[in-house]
């Protein structure tokens, strides 16, 4: 990613909590309601998008965010080349669903901040500044949810038991960031 | 606070949610026919009744998708959700 300034400087560890940012990973933003650009989207990236709500799926490379009947979010499970904003994924899907009107594609990788959380006080962190009940999220892995956490927009991504990923748009991720930590060293 | 069921997402908090007004207000067919009264009626009058009412929300902090809901202004209970486009429920 070229000319891009990092909004969080530092992992931070806590008793049982360790937050870091996961960078440079790719994101899109998919969006289609046509039976056509479900199977293009399938055929083009070898994985399907899911359709229940709430839930993802993942492939080797990439894994797919259900966020609305009609939108997903597509990220690299691993991270990206720094030196150049063009990806693979983007330009087949650019060719396979833009062109042909199927759908919308757009790059959102500088728009959202992918911070990655571990340990087991996670959900007493989201606790203390989200209205979602996470007791259902936390026991199915791969469960996503858009909410608001110290009343901010998020979306976070079960990935695994103890690890789950929290996407914020960039403008508000060093404030997020640090009202983590606050938090956390409280907890 | 209250819970919403949201037709897309499951039951959220009344906070993830902003209001649209009333629901079900059709648009005048020839909206330039109409004189000043009329069409200030259809833009700006609202019911705001106390009792049951057909209102229009947004979960906008959530899957950002448009619905129907039919709530008691008294007492905030939910008597249905319904998508948009779709019939309302009979009172």
């Amino acid at each position: 990613m070229l000319n891009y300034n990092h909004t969080i400087k530092e992992e931070k560890s806590y008793q049982g909590l360790q937050l870091s940012e996961i960078k440079p990973v790719m994101k899109l933003i998919v969006r289609g309601k046509k039976r056509e650009f479900l199977s293009a989207i399938g055929k083009s990236l070898n994985m399907v998008l899911p359709t229940k709500a709430n839930t993802s799926t993942q492939s080797e490379k990439l894994t797919a965010l259900w966020l609305s009947p009609d939108e997903w979010m597509i990220f690299s499970n691993g991270v990206v080349n720094e030196n150049t904003n063009t990806y693979d994924t983007e330009t087949i899907l650019n060719k396979n669903i833009s062109k042909l009107d199927l759908g919308a594609v757009v790059d959102v990788t500088d728009q959202f901040v992918r911070i990655n959380l571990r340990g087991d006080k996670i959900y007493n962190l989201f606790q203390t500044g989200s209205p979602f009940n996470f007791n259902d999220f936390k026991s199915k892995i791969g469960s996503v949810t858009q909410t608001i956490l110290a009343k901010i927009d998020v979306i976070i991504h079960n990935q695994n038991k103890n690890e789950v990923n929290l996407f914020v748009r960039r403008s508000f991720s060093e404030h997020l960031f640090a009202w983590m930590n606050d938090s956390a060293s409280r907890l | 606070m209250f819970l919403i069921n949201c037709p897309f997402c499951g039951e959220r908090e009344q906070s993830e949610f902003k209001a649209g007004g009333e629901a079900h207000i059709v648009r005048p067919k020839q909206p330039t026919e109409l004189s000043d009264d009329e069409w200030a009626e259809y833009l700006f009058m609202r019911k705001n009744i106390k009792g049951v009412q057909f209102e229009r929300w947004n979960h906008i902090h959530g899957c950002r998708k448009w619905f129907n809901m039919v709530r008691d202004t008294s007492n905030d209970q939910i008597k249905a959700v319904y998508k948009m486009g779709e019939k309302p429920p009979v009172k």
